[in-house]
């Protein structure tokens, strides 16, 4: 089973994107900012991580750096609220970019897409 | 004896005080002397100094026929060795020598024994020789040597007396002459009729049939002046380059002789006419005639004559060349003086507008009216820096109804006539003539057509026929922004060489005004265009506030709503179908989905979203946005007629650019909820600063309601209950980033035409008044700019 890092400070959020890719059949990972984040990807074998960006402690533009330090291989999907992080060229280490929507369909096809195998 | 003597000598007195001729009293001394000394012939030769010959005068025997009027060379026979000697001698035939030296004599005094000869002269001079001849051997007494001898003294007084006389007449002839020149030289001072009086003169005291007057320059060769009076029969030479005939010590003259075809004999003779300037010439006379109307040749008296008239004659004719050089000058300079007043009313007329129209007006005005500088026609072209041309900008002919305006405040009033000239285009390169060359020098030029010089340009052949015409440049800093062109093709008059330095100086004043305008309407430009860009600013300003705040409340606004939205589509998935709680959840669903719009639409007009610059049609980007509305036109019923123009591509944000035709199509779908024409069309518009592409949207709607119009591009503002009201506020907003403009043509009942115009960046100086999106490197100085 695909693991799957879902880390988001609104607990709401983390909650609906867990049980949606849960029903996608994904084992999902939740944290709350990007120190949790990064402790998880230190302990877990995961597969993709997805970072929501505007968090306290470590925020996700810091939290992708290291990720990708640590596992250069490791796809992680920004998914935000705020569209002009995109002008941020600390952004583009990502490998999606994604505004939040209530609709899930955008994001559950991206990350089918990473982890098709 | 003694009485005798006494009676001979009463005799000789009475005889010399005679009044009859010089000529009788010679004569009869020489008849009195013979008779009284009872020799047979007595005869008197007189001297020719010149030729230095003893020419026979007179003879006791009477009147000499012309083939017995000896001549004895000085020195030659008994006459000539007396002349020599002035010593008395008496000879004898058989002496030796004798006979031979003086056979000439034998014609006269055939067979004479006695040869008796005496010089007749005074204490100064010898006249002549006197001889007595007598064909008896005789000798003289001392009586009768001393009676000769006296009478020898009183024929020299005799002859002094009648050489005085001569000259006396002489002189008070040539005086009387000279009274008459001078009288005819200084009634006037006008030169050509000064002239006439000269040459009529002339003529007639030399009482030649006629006289010819000829001046020349001596610098050019020009001839200056001439005048003739009564028959001139031949050409006598006008420069005074005579050969001399005359004896080297006198002073060049010509003598001229020609036989006409009647085998008449033609005389004329000219002397030279030297002043101390740089004229020269000749005075000349024709045929000299007598009382019965033959021509006579001219004499040395004649000839010395015409030189003290010509010397007399040079000083008056000076003075009159003087005299006209200062009229010719004062003429000139009143001219002038008209033409600075002119130049100067129309220069303050100029100072009156600033408008480069109105001051063109203006110059054709003073160029063509008759109190300004009364040209018949006249045109201005001015220099087109970009593309290095000369184009026509206002042209002019006099009119006739404006000639006779009484001062130059006739410039206020409506212009002469116009010449079309706006299609003049010539380019500025030295083979297009003199208009171009005009700039190019940067000096006038004067064309005429005997001078084969560069002749009009191709541009003009046929617009522009004038024989002679003027260009002059309009030079401001040293650099010719145009040139004037002036004619009297019309009227045919002569363009004179001082009216160039008029028009010169008249196109000096011409092209400062015509700058000062042209700067002036720079500055007026710049002003507006700073206006326009600071009107921009402000209103970017406003919308950057507002943008900034929406942007924090959307944000905010987002997450809630992701996770509403989220779990009500978990919700309703887990819902019965049937179950009324379904209805409930998908009511909460599309609320969401409305409030997501919503923020997308805010959070792409507060800027978030990235710009995607590329070159587009603009006729593909329409095409494009309306597959997207096809669905919504179908259900409006509404037909979409297109007209689309080839133009180059834009360089836009082809989403951005989408985004605008999207949001005006929306409009205008919603315009016409009863079906309709929705007509695009794009096409291009040439500006000052550069090409634009334009694309128009027109529906056939209600229009809009005139108290809302001015709110339309406002963010949030909306007649409609669904939408944003940011649609027009986002289209206008894009555009003005592209640099564009959106205008709308609002007419109620018929519709709203909205029009977007996009600068092609290409051929646009766009002026950066918010982000640099256009790459400078594709700017370029656009066309017309100067």
């Amino acid at each position: 089973m695909k693991k799957i890092l879902v880390a988001d400070d609104e607990m709401s959020i983390r909650l609906l994107y867990s049980e949606e890719l849960k029903e996608e059949g994904y084992e999902v990972y939740q944290a709350a900012n990007g120190r949790e984040a990064l402790d998880i990807v230190d302990k877990i074998p995961l597969d993709l991580v997805i970072l929501d960006i505007k968090m306290p402690e470590m925020d996700g533009i810091e939290a992708l750096r290291q990720i990708k330090e640590k596992r250069p291989d490791l796809p992680v999907i920004l998914s935000t609220a705020y569209g002009e992080y995109k002008k941020d060229f600390a952004t583009w280490a990502s490998d999606e970019y994604l505004v939040k929507s209530s609709d899930l369909e955008d994001l559950k096809a991206v990350v089918k897409r990473y982890l098709k195998e | 004896m003694a009485g005798e003597r006494a009676a001979f000598l009463t005799q000789m007195v009475e005889v010399l005080t005679s009044t009859v001729s010089f000529g009788e009293r010679l004569n009869n001394m020489v008849h009195l002397l013979a008779r009284n000394l009872k020799v047979d012939l007595a005869l008197y030769f007189g001297l020719d100094k010149a030729r230095e010959t003893l020419l026979l005068n007179v003879s006791s025997q009477g009147p000499v026929p012309p083939r017995l009027r000896l001549e004895f060379p000085l020195g030659q026979g008994l006459v000539g060795e007396t002349a020599r000697t002035r010593k008395s001698t008496i000879v004898h035939r058989q002496q030796p020598g004798v006979s031979a030296a003086n056979a000439a004599l034998e014609k006269l005094a055939p067979a004479y024994q006695t040869l008796a000869a005496f010089p007749v002269a005074d204490d100064n001079f010898l006249y002549g020789v006197l001889i007595l001849a007598d064909r008896a051997e005789r000798s003289l007494t001392a009586a009768e040597r001393q009676g000769v001898q006296l009478t020898c003294l009183m024929l020299a007084a005799a002859l002094r007396q009648a050489i005085v006389q001569e000259e006396a007449k002489k002189r008070i002839a040539e005086l009387s002459v000279l009274f008459e020149v001078g009288k005819a030289l200084t009634s006037t001072v006008e030169l050509d009729e000064l002239l006439e009086r000269i040459v009529s003169t002339t003529a007639k005291v030399i009482t030649a049939r006629g006289a010819a007057l000829h001046i020349i320059n001596a610098v050019t060769g020009e001839l200056r002046v001439s005048s003739r009076y009564g028959q001139i029969s031949m050409e006598c030479p006008a420069l005074p380059q005579i050969p001399p005939s005359g004896a080297a010590t006198e002073p060049p003259y010509y003598e001229g002789e020609s036989t006409d075809a009647a085998g008449h004999t033609h005389y004329c003779l000219a002397v030279p006419l030297t002043f101390k300037g740089q004229l020269t010439g000749t005075l000349g006379v024709y045929d000299k005639f007598n009382p019965n109307g033959e021509y006579l040749p001219f004499d040395p008296e004649n000839r010395q004559l015409l030189f003290t008239m010509a010397g007399v004659i040079v000083n008056a004719i000076e003075n009159a060349l003087t005299y006209q050089q200062v009229e010719d000058l004062a003429e000139k300079n009143e001219r002038m003086v008209r033409n600075l007043t002119a130049l100067q009313e129309i220069s303050q007329v100029m100072l009156t507008s600033v408008q480069e129209e109105r001051l063109q007006e203006i110059i054709l005005q003073g160029l063509t009216q008759e109190h300004g500088l009364g040209f018949d026609r006249a045109v201005v072209l001015i220099v087109d820096e970009a593309t290095q041309t000369l184009i026509g900008a206002k042209g002019a002919c006099r009119s006739a109804a404006t000639r006779d305006l009484p001062n130059l405040k006739a410039l206020q009033v409506p212009p002469p006539e116009m010449i079309p000239v706006t299609d003049w285009e010539i380019p500025l390169r030295v083979d297009q003539g003199p208009l171009a060359l005009a700039v190019l020098r940067k000096s006038p030029y004067h064309h005429h057509q005997t001078v084969k010089e560069p002749g009009l340009p191709p541009a003009l052949e046929g617009k522009y026929a004038a024989q002679e015409f003027f260009v002059v440049p309009l030079v401001v800093k040293d650099r010719a922004t145009g040139v004037i062109l002036v004619d009297n093709q019309a009227s045919g008059r002569p363009l004179e060489p001082e009216r160039l330095h008029t028009l010169q100086m008249f196109a000096t004043q011409a092209a400062l005004v015509l700058e000062n305008a042209h700067l002036y309407s720079t500055i007026e430009t710049n002003n507006r265009e700073l206006l326009l860009i600071r009107e921009r600013m402000l209103e970017s300003d406003r919308l950057a506030a507002l943008s900034s705040l929406a942007s924090g409340m959307a944000h905010e606004i987002r997450n809630p709503l992701v996770s509403i939205g989220g779990f009500a589509r978990r919700i309703a998935k887990l819902v019965e179908p049937n179950s009324p709680l379904r209805g409930y959840v998908e009511v909460i669903q599309e609320e969401v989905t409305r409030l997501e719009k919503l923020l997308r639409e805010i959070l792409d007009f507060s800027g978030e979203n990235l710009s995607y610059y590329g070159d587009h049609e603009l006729a593909k980007l329409i095409e494009d946005t309306l597959i997207l509305v096809q669905r919504d036109l179908d259900a409006n019923k509404i037909k979409v007629a297109r007209e689309f123009a080839q133009m180059p591509r834009l360089h836009c944000d082809d989403r951005q650019m989408k985004q605008v035709f999207y949001n005006l199509f929306q409009n205008a779908i919603q315009a016409m909820p009863h079906g309709g024409t929705l007509s695009i069309r794009t096409f291009p518009v040439e500006r000052a600063d550069g090409l634009y592409a334009a694309a128009s949207i027109a529906d056939t709607g209600s229009g809009i309601p005139m108290e809302v119009l001015h709110n339309i591009f406002n963010p949030f503002f909306s007649t409609k209950d669904y939408g944003t009201g940011l649609g027009l506020a986002i289209a206008q907003r894009i555009i003005s980033r592209h640099y564009g403009q959106i205008e709308v043509n609002n007419e109620i009942g018929k519709g709203v035409t909205f029009i977007v115009t996009l600068p092609v960046a290409k051929y646009c100086l766009v002026k950066d008044v918010g982000q640099g999106a256009v790459p400078a490197s594709v700017l370029r100085v656009p066309k017309g700019g100067r």
